[in-house]
């Protein structure tokens, strides 16, 4: 049975536990927006680094490169996307 | 078909690592699609005309309910492709078994939450917050709808054929399909509800 359960994905399911905990704390605890945000960036973020490499297996294979290399550029259209939205639609600065 | 035994079976022919790359191009893809959701997302949240807003429809209890869900059967589909790895076809089809009835547990609770938005006035037409909300959600949700098919197609395969070159690499290929769900909806989670509860 033991085999089944390997130590580093229970660690990082008990670690993404925790991460969830610490995020829901924004709603529990009457927090700043600027503080809550921050929390809710750092929480999310390290989550889904988290998914990525204990449990999608990003950096086991030979392609690894070209794996991270493909996710870091669906990452960054998808920021530009968002914070250039941001800046044009809401922040006004464009 | 040459087979390479010093890799995992998933990986173990030249078009088996093909189908995993292409794989993760489509995840890239798939980033994207969601960046727009959230750009307009976080440009119409405050659009709510004479309807209601996200504070005023949110509810903590389905939202947590929800995250667990999730956050559990990205694990369990995880023990799954060890399992796999480990030749133990019983333990990963209990696991992957489980991982989908965690998943229509959580479209349930889903679709409860969108009889609610309705039932408390805010429907697809209401305002434009409420529109870009129902279409965030429903497009995560109709991703998990697809997995749920998706993944009793690769269960009644391995039953019928066991593990081959082809069943692992669906299967693996699967997992990084469901993770990547629960990635989308830990950012679903924080950006749209929690920060709209805040």
């Amino acid at each position: 049975m033991k085999e089944l359960f390997p130590r580093k994905q229970v660690m990082g399911f008990i670690f993404s536990l925790v991460l969830t905990v610490a995020a829901l704390l924004v709603y529990f605890l009457d927090l700043s927006f600027a503080l809550g945000m921050t929390v809710l960036l750092v929480t999310a973020f390290l989550q889904a680094g988290l998914q990525l490499v204990v449990f999608m297996h990003a950096g086991e294979s030979e392609d690894k490169a070209t794996i991270y290399t493909n996710v870091y550029y669906g990452l960054i259209i998808a920021l530009v996307t968002i914070f250039g939205t941001l800046l044009a639609m809401i922040w006004g600065m464009v | 078909m040459k087979i390479d035994h010093s890799q995992p079976l998933e990986y173990g022919t030249e078009q088996n690592k093909m189908n995993i790359l292409g794989f993760w191009i489509f995840l890239g893809a798939e980033i994207m699609l969601f960046g727009t959701l959230f750009a307009s997302y976080f440009t119409l949240e405050n659009r709510i005309g004479s309807g209601p807003s996200g504070a005023d429809i949110f509810e903590i209890t389905p939202i947590i309910i929800e995250t667990f869900l999730l956050l559990t059967s990205s694990f369990t589909i995880g023990l799954a492709i060890h399992a796999m790895r480990l030749g133990r076809q019983k333990a990963m089809l209990t696991f992957f078994g489980i991982t989908l009835v965690l998943g229509l547990a959580f479209l349930s609770v889903e679709i409860y939450e969108f009889f609610h938005y309705v039932h408390v006035g805010a429907g697809l037409q209401t305002s434009a917050f409420s529109a870009i909300l129902l279409t965030t959600l429903g497009t995560h949700g109709a991703h998990v709808t697809f997995g749920l098919l998706w993944g009793l197609g690769i269960i009644l395969q391995i039953k019928k054929r066991g593990l081959t070159v082809e069943t692992t690499n669906k299967s693996f290929i699967f997992s990084l399909y469901w993770h990547f769900l629960d990635v989308v909806w830990i950012f679903i989670f924080s950006f749209i509800y929690l920060k709209g509860l805040m």
